[in-house]
């Protein structure tokens, strides 16, 4: 056994040397960081806080900020925190000018629901409040403030259909973005909507340890930084928008209804894109004022409607070019082909007049697209038949989506089967050459316009409208980079494309022109004008709607097209007299834009 | 059967009775505080419990341990018997199947097997060999016998008590003696056995508390939680420590299971260093007087039992107040003796029952006693 004890005795040994550790140990915890530890236990509340992600920035194609976040102040309450809930409600009240038994509400049903969850009392306070929520901490023990983020535009309503807004949650953008929760604002229209995902990062969560006063306390309880998730910042996104452009559209179309597209030829871009009337994105901030909401919803004008993209009407005479390079194509006439206008076209006993009333005698192509002359297009209308006309709508995408990332329209294409479905009548003659005319059942939306007159400017492409040039990470990264599809090439000759782009010159600058207004000295601008007539409007009760929409799609320069430019305003008149100004003192400020040396510095450091 | 030998009481072992009694008083004293806020019971059913145990030390002291030698087979077989009825038939606290209800009281046997497993390792050396170091072939037997008991306790699952259960086993092995290749294979399987352990047998908390012992700040509010809000209230009782029932910690219940697990953690709040260390020393020095009475064992049976038992206390001692202390992971095993639960509180007694009769046994009648 003796050779037992000895083994015994190493056993003591280790025995004595592992409560030697432990002992060592109590030496270190109680007696060299007993001070520390003591504090520690003072301060001993660990809260988990939610860290807002920024939203990500929209910035037009410059780079100038159009959407940014401002720091908004948020007082929350901790309901497990609070020891005289009528004292801090009574206290608050004062401070925060919000009632006291709403307070007191508030923290009563917090209490009740979910003891260690914060609760909002009142968001964005401003800068005097937050010094005196900070003065009198001490008696408002249980709440914290916290910083959110807020959207801040830039330019207040500048292209605020296109930027969208922010909103609460409703139960379907619940169900459509799943890290969505009710406390998070969401992108409810625009921009803001489109790429909700792109923007919103994530949310970061933080463990804070804070002591009985909701103070942080600045004590490295833990051997790491203990931010459990990092914040991911939402993605920037630049768009195709040019600020300058857009602000001036914006003006020149004022307090008229109407819509107006500009578009890069080259490469579909939207350089502005303008509905009117809209509403003010800043009155929308904080969540929905009741009051301001209401006045939107119940404005007949439709302030929310993007006209656009999502108006849809007659295009008038801006339509004719797409019957005369239906009629070239399928040889009914060639550039030579005149018809008489005598002010009228007959079919049957119906008579279908001509804008002219006297009529404009001999016309051949280029002159009927110079002068808008209908007889010529009733000529070519008929002879064409609706099967043919409708195909070569749909070619230059009209009565489809042009695949534009904002919600769209896609207007109607009337034929024989549409009409039968729609209406259960047969289709008529005299249908086919007032849908020629661009009037009639025909609809199309503004950005539609833009893609035609674009195809026609840039030799034939049909281009899909790009709105978002870039997306970036928040830490600088390219993520995306919108490059300029061709959705289709038109199948027209370039002869033909050649006949019609000089009616196009020519109806700006021409003697007879009608577009006449639209043009610039020294430039030259391509431009068809269109007068829609508002004949089939069901509540004729006010007068205004009577009024014609009034058109004109241009670009810009005509021999190496840069731009194009759409105009609609509603029930506005004639195209010449009130949508061709526009265009012109938009192309106007392109120009200004491209050679700051020969007008106002625009991009410069002002 | 049993005749209790009036001769055997000049020698009973009055010191560790002591000491046990001291450990208690105080392990109720602090149970009191530690449950002052949620209600008595639990204090009342430990102190029945205390007593309880204590008669069923003194009763087991006067057993020959001879008795336990030749019956440890049987004791063995009954413990199988027990943690297979436990998983069949137990009842589930917390995601553990560990215990049997028998009516207001409930039992866990896993605390009870580890004496049994003392017992029939300490008869295997006794009968079987004279002298180590031995090979695996060897100890095939006492291995047997350790990996189905740590087997049964695993599929529980309880962790803690399997982890002690191969600690103790593994002690009296090599305090037998094991050939060095040997021990180099038995560790090499460990760890080959360990990963498909990791990958199936250990539940997420279980893994979460390992990784967390690895770097407490990976959660600081999950698992490492505990040991953090451990660490503060043993830090923060200082020199002398917050004063009964006053501790923060404590009474605001940051720290978790603290009538339990974490019991430790409320002494070192409330009595500070010198309360911690005192009670350290009296769970020291009950070690150290098993170990002696391993020392002066007669024979091989009652050495071993005795030198299973004090590696029983030790382990339970250094694996829950290093946990404690910060310096293990968090692994649910009480301290003896000390911490609320009426099975350990009774297997505690019972081991320090059997180490008072071999004690008691030891030393020579004196022989005028005998004449007379």
């Amino acid at each position: 056994m003796q050779n037992y004890k000895n083994r015994l005795f190493i056993t003591t040994f280790i025995v004595v040397n592992v409560f030697f550790i432990l002992i060592a140990r109590l030496v270190y915890l109680q007696i060299i960081r007993g001070d520390e530890y003591e504090k520690f236990s003072l301060e001993n509340r660990v809260r988990l806080l939610n860290v807002s992600a920024p939203r990500g920035n929209i910035y037009d194609r410059n780079g100038k900020e159009l959407v940014t976040n401002r720091a908004s102040f948020d007082v929350n309450v901790f309901p497990n925190e609070i020891e005289d809930a009528e004292l801090l409600s009574k206290n608050l009240s004062e401070i925060l000018g919000v009632n006291r038994v709403k307070i007191e509400k508030k923290i009563k049903e917090a209490k009740r629901l979910n003891f260690y969850t914060p609760i909002n009392i009142e968001r964005d306070i401003d800068r005097d409040t937050l010094a005196v929520l900070e003065a009198r901490r001490t008696e408002l023990k249980g709440i914290s403030i916290d910083v959110n983020y807020l959207r801040d535009y830039k330019n207040g309503k500048l292209a605020s259909l296109v930027l969208g807004y922010l909103g609460k949650p409703d139960d379907e953008d619940l169900r459509k973005f799943d890290e969505l929760d009710t406390e998070h604002f969401v992108g409810k229209t625009g921009i803001e909507r489109v790429l909700q995902k792109q923007l919103s990062g994530e949310d970061g969560s933080n463990y804070k340890v804070i002591d009985a006063l909701g103070r942080e306390v600045k004590i490295n309880l833990f051997k790491k930084n203990i931010t459990n998730k990092d914040v991911v910042e939402g993605n920037d996104v630049v768009l195709t928008i040019d600020t300058g452009i857009q602000k001036v559209a914006e003006e020149q179309l004022g307090e008229n209804a109407g819509a107006i597209v500009v578009m890069n030829v080259n490469t579909g871009e939207i350089l502005a894109l303008v509905s009117s009337p809209s509403y003010d994105p800043r009155d929308f901030v904080k969540g929905m004022d009741r009051n301001i909401w209401n006045k939107i919803l119940t404005d007949k004008r439709f302030p929310l409607l993007d006209r656009a993209t999502q108006g849809t009407y007659a295009p008038g005479s801006i339509f004719k070019i797409v019957p005369a390079l239906a009629a070239l194509r399928e040889n009914i006439i060639d550039q030579d082909t005149e018809f008489y206008c005598p002010g009228f076209y007959k079919i049957g006993r119906k008579r279908f007049k001509c804008w002219k009333r006297g009529g404009h005698g001999e016309m051949d192509i280029r002159e009927a697209i110079t002068q808008s002359c209908d007889v010529y297009f009733y000529n070519v209308g008929d002879k064409l038949g609706i099967e043919k006309l409708s195909k070569y709508s749909r070619i230059f995408g009209f009565g489809s989506d042009t695949g534009f990332i904002l919600p769209e329209k896609s207007g109607v294409i009337p034929d024989r089967e549409w009409k039968m479905q729609n209406f259960h009548n047969p289709w008529y003659k005299g249908e086919t050459v007032v849908t020629a005319i661009g009037q009639g059942y025909i609809s199309v939306t503004p950005l539609q316009i833009a893609v035609m007159i674009s195809s026609i400017a840039n030799g034939g492409y049909i281009m899909k409208p790009i709105i978002i040039k870039k997306i970036i990470s928040g830490d600088g990264n390219v993520l995306k980079e919108n490059t300029p599809v061709i959705k289709s090439k038109l199948p027209f000759s370039d002869e033909n494309m050649k006949i019609v782009r000089d009616a196009l010159v020519n109806a700006v600058n021409g003697r007879h022109g009608t577009g006449r207004n639209a043009r610039i000295k020294d430039q030259l601008v391509a431009g068809k004008t269109g007068t829609a007539q508002v004949v089939s409007m069901k509540t004729k009760s006010e007068k205004y709607k009577h009024e014609d929409h009034a058109w004109f799609t241009s670009y810009f320069p005509a021999d190496q097209p840069e731009i194009s430019v759409t105009v609609l305003v509603e029930h506005g008149g004639t195209g010449g007299s009130v949508a061709a100004p526009i265009a012109k003192a938009i192309i106007q400020e392109y120009i200004k834009d491209k050679n700051p040396d020969t007008g106002l510095v625009k991009n410069g450091k002002d | 059967m049993v005749k209790i030998d009036r001769r055997l009481l000049k020698n009973f072992g009055w010191t560790i009775m002591i000491l046990t009694v001291a450990f208690c008083a105080i392990g109720l004293v602090n149970l009191y505080s530690a449950s002052y806020y949620s209600g008595f019971s639990s204090f009342k059913k430990q102190f029945v419990w205390m007593a309880l145990g204590f008669v069923t030390m003194i009763g087991v002291s006067f057993l020959n341990y001879n008795l336990f030698n030749r019956y440890a087979l049987h004791i063995y077989a009954f413990s199988i018997i027990l943690l297979i009825f436990v998983i069949v038939l137990g009842k589930e606290v917390s995601g553990s199947k560990s215990w049997i209800s028998l009516g207001p009281i409930t039992l866990q046997p896993s605390e009870f097997v580890k004496i049994s497993l003392i017992l029939v390792i300490s008869r295997f050396y006794h009968n079987d060999f004279e002298d180590g170091p031995f090979g695996i072939r060897d100890l095939l037997k006492p291995i047997g016998f350790t990996a189905v008991l740590f087997i049964l306790v695993l599929i529980q699952p309880d962790l803690g008590t399997s982890i002690m259960i191969i600690l103790i086993s593994g002690s009296m092995f090599l305090f037998m003696g094991v050939k060095r290749n040997s021990l180099l294979i038995v560790i090499i399987s460990l760890i080959v056995v360990a990963f498909p352990a990791w990958n199936f047998f250990l539940k997420g908390y279980q893994k979460d508390r390992i990784l967390t012992f690895v770097d407490p700040s990976v959660d600081p509010l999950g698992t490492g939680y505990n040991s953090i809000q451990s660490q503060i209230a043993i830090g923060s009782g200082k020199l002398t420590g917050k004063g009964f029932m006053s501790g923060s910690q404590t009474q605001l219940r940051f720290i978790p299971a603290q009538k339990t697990d974490f019991a430790f953690s409320v002494l070192g709040e409330e009595w500070g260093f010198i309360g911690s260390t005192s009670t350290l020393l009296l769970y020291f020095l009950l070690i150290i007087y098993i170990l002696d009475t391993a020392s002066s064992a007669k024979d091989k049976f009652s050495m071993l039992t005795s030198f299973g038992i004090a590696a029983l206390f030790f382990w339970h001692a250094l694996i829950n107040i290093g946990m404690v202390l910060g310096i293990l992971p968090v692994i649910g095993i009480p301290l003896l003796l000390f911490s609320y639960g009426g099975s350990s509180v009774l297997t505690s007694f019972i081991a320090i029952g059997i180490v008072i009769g071999i004690k008691m046994r030891q030393k020579p009648v004196p022989k005028e006693k005998i004449s007379l």
